[in-house]
């Protein structure tokens, strides 16, 4: 059998089916076969795929369940929450990627689903732009944004990265509230819906559709990426950067990639935001705003995306609804947030995980394998001690 | 030229309280490498508290301060012992980059509902220590708590500077902090200094808010932006050392309010963000960050 060879991206050339094993010194994960296949250790591992059906399926299936819970509650209030907890969901599965996989600590986001909300606003109420125009050009605006922004905050390290994101929702608030163009403390007025409907509970319902087929696609994205030879990359970075750029990961590419990517979901998650609430204020852009994206990932689940998604809807239930969580809803979840952190650091989602007794560790497995593969190309023998997750 | 005095006194002022802040959570970081993001919370609790007591509860000032300084070290001691030793000292729950913000982060959620439920949405300011009308030289003014406030902030900068630098105990703090297990082979007990050190700052940030209340006042929401200010001030001394980050915060409220005289009152803090937005990406080796903490 020939060895497969990984290439620079982490993918795998050689479609030749093998079995991969728990077995550090068993090679890299194979290209061929379905993902999630035991070995002979009997531990289950994910392999790496080109052709993983699950990101597609999952974002088919979010998208599917979406439409249909949306179409049921039919234009009511609850639906008007569930689809601007879509619009923080579209955010927070950003998140999972850069802050639960790869733990980029970056603060960002709220700035970026401001981007959004605000560039949507401005360009269909001052240049008359169309819903899918104004989409599709926050989209371009956000992902130039990033790059630009992300080229300089990415080359700082660990907490200079985290210090200096942190800034970003400070001044940018400050200059939204200023600015007249931007409505100062009122924003902007007279945003959209994505699909506008003969009524306004009909309208509602088609721009959540649009909302969570938007979701979906998102979501596809990031589980792709997670499951890739670039989320082993991400997932070594995280584990520890040195090992990861020994073994030939470009750190500062991949760096900016991720903060790209998040934020240019970030973006799409503030146009939603703005589309499905008909207005913009700076309050998207303020630092309690960053706090909620943040609580929504830490509590569901940084490192899983379903989990992200129900945190971001549950979380914005809790806030909008009238009861005694609404009204103690910051002592609740401190309190939900240590407790999580002390006992289940990966969320709800890693509880559950764990009581449906599925491996929450099962990507480690490939991404020993493969970083031997990479330490034994570069003569560092096998690679089985240091490559260690 | 009493314009740049009033605006320089200004500055100080604010300055101070940003200092003090990145101080405390300099002193900190440096024993546990973790930022205490609930150190804002404190000096809420402490400004809210005393008034409460004094307004409403009808408690001599003095007393209330005493209460209000002993139940925010009796806060942060039962914090340490629920959260912080169990995830420091017996090894449970997140660790890495995670413990660095957000055990203090949900900490800060939970102080914040707190006073909420306690205090309601008012606006609280405790009475003036040192009471009467703003201290005049010819045309140069200055608030009597501003003094206060000023030389608090500076005092507890030289302080914990010299406490790190020329006491064996605060070698033997620092030494916690550069390394937990080598610590302990020599001896140091690193959960007692964490935990002394935790209280210390606390108290000192609730100290920090009853002189300040008077000047600006406080609600239950303004912990977050104190403790969001104070880290700038501290990531401006790399985070590990205090008397540099009350200079840097000093530093930073001068330069904020010669933008607001003598540039733009409305964008003053605007381009002062981004200024320091620029150093930390321009020059982070003024940070001092070279590697994220173990």
């Amino acid at each position: 059998m020939t060895e497969p060879a990984a290439t620079d991206r982490g993918t795998i050339e050689s479609p030749a089916p093998a079995t991969a094993t728990a077995d550090a010194a068993a090679g890299p994960p194979r290209a061929a076969g379905p993902p999630g296949v035991t070995g002979s250790s009997g531990v289950t591992v994910h392999r790496v795929s080109r052709r993983d059906p699950v990101p597609v399926a999952a974002g088919v299936a979010i998208a599917v369940v979406g439409a249909l819970v949306l179409a049921a509650m039919n234009g009511s209030y609850l639906g008007l929450t569930v689809t601007t907890g879509v619009a923080y969901a579209v955010v927070t599965v950003g998140m999972v990627l850069q802050l639960g996989y790869s733990r980029q600590l970056a603060f960002s986001q709220s700035v970026f689903m401001g981007v959004g909300a605000y560039g949507t606003g401005v360009l269909e109420t001052k240049y008359g732009f169309s819903s899918l125009e104004s989409l599709l050009a926050v989209i371009g605006l956000a992902a130039v944004a990033a790059l630009v922004i992300g080229a300089v905050v990415t080359r700082a390290p660990g907490l200079a990265l985290a210090l200096a994101t942190l800034l970003l929702p400070l001044f940018i608030y400050q200059l939204a509230t200023f600015s007249s163009w931007l409505g100062s403390f009122s924003g902007i007025d007279g945003v959209l819906p994505f699909w506008s409907g003969p009524s306004y509970e009909s309208t509602l319902v088609r721009s959540g559709i649009v909302s969570v087929v938007l979701l979906g696609l998102a979501a596809s994205i990031v589980l792709r990426v997670m499951r890739s030879g670039i989320g082993l990359q991400l997932m070594a970075m995280s584990s520890d950067e040195r090992l990861s750029e020994s073994i030939g990961v470009s750190l500062r590419q991949r760096r900016l990639e991720v903060f790209v990517l998040g934020s240019v979901l970030a973006a799409v998650g503030g146009a939603i935001l703005a589309s499905a609430q008909g207005l913009v204020t700076p309050d998207v852009l303020s630092e309690s705003a960053e706090i909620t994206l943040l609580l929504m990932v830490f509590v569901a689940g940084r490192k899983s995306v379903a989990g992200a998604i129900i945190g971001a809807i549950v979380v914005e239930y809790l806030t909008t609804s009238t009861s005694f969580i609404s009204t103690n809803l910051g002592i609740i979840e401190g309190i939900v947030l240590l407790l999580i952190l002390l006992v289940e650091p990966d969320g709800v989602a890693g509880a559950v995980d764990r009581l449906l007794g599925r491996r929450t560790d099962q990507w480690a497995t490939s991404l020993r394998s493969w970083s031997s593969e990479r330490l034994r190309a570069r003569g560092g023998g096998n690679g089985a001690g240091n490559a260690a997750v | 030229m009493s314009e740049f005095l009033n605006l320089l006194a200004a500055g100080l002022t604010s300055g101070a309280i940003y200092g003090i802040f990145g101080a405390c959570l300099a002193v900190w970081f440096r024993v546990s490498n973790v930022l205490n993001l609930a150190v804002g919370d404190f000096a809420m609790l402490g400004a809210i508290g005393s008034a409460w007591l004094v307004q409403t509860g009808g408690l001599p000032f003095g007393l209330g301060i005493v209460i209000v300084l002993a139940g925010v070290g009796l806060t942060a001691w039962v914090f340490d012992r629920l959260v912080l030793h169990v995830a420091f000292d017996r090894g449970v729950g997140a660790h890495g980059i995670v413990s660095v913000f957000f055990y203090t982060f949900g900490l800060s959620l939970v102080l914040e509902g707190a006073a909420r439920a306690l205090f309601g949405t008012d606006v609280y300011g405790a009475p003036s220590i040192w009471s009467g009308p703003a201290l005049a030289i010819a045309d140069f003014h200055v608030q009597r708590a501003g003094v206060l406030v000023i030389a608090l902030a500076v005092v507890s900068g030289l302080v914990l500077w010299a406490y790190l630098r020329f006491t064996v105990s605060g070698r033997a703090a620092s030494a916690c902090g550069e390394s937990v297990i080598g610590s302990r082979i020599v001896g140091i007990d690193s959960a007692k200094f964490r935990r002394r050190i935790f209280i210390a700052t606390a108290v000192l940030a609730a100290l920090f808010g009853i002189v300040e209340s008077p000047i600006t006042g406080y609600t239950y929401m303004s912990g977050p932006t104190l403790s969001l200010i104070g880290v700038v001030a501290a990531g401006f001394a790399a985070f590990r050392k205090p008397g540099r980050a009350v200079a840097a915060g000093l530093v930073i409220g001068v330069a904020e309010a010669m933008l607001g005289g003598y540039v733009s009152t409305s964008y003053s803090d605007v381009l002062l963000y981004a200024i320091l937005f620029g150093i930390i990406i321009l020059r982070p080796e003024v940070l001092g960050l070279g590697a994220e903490p173990a």
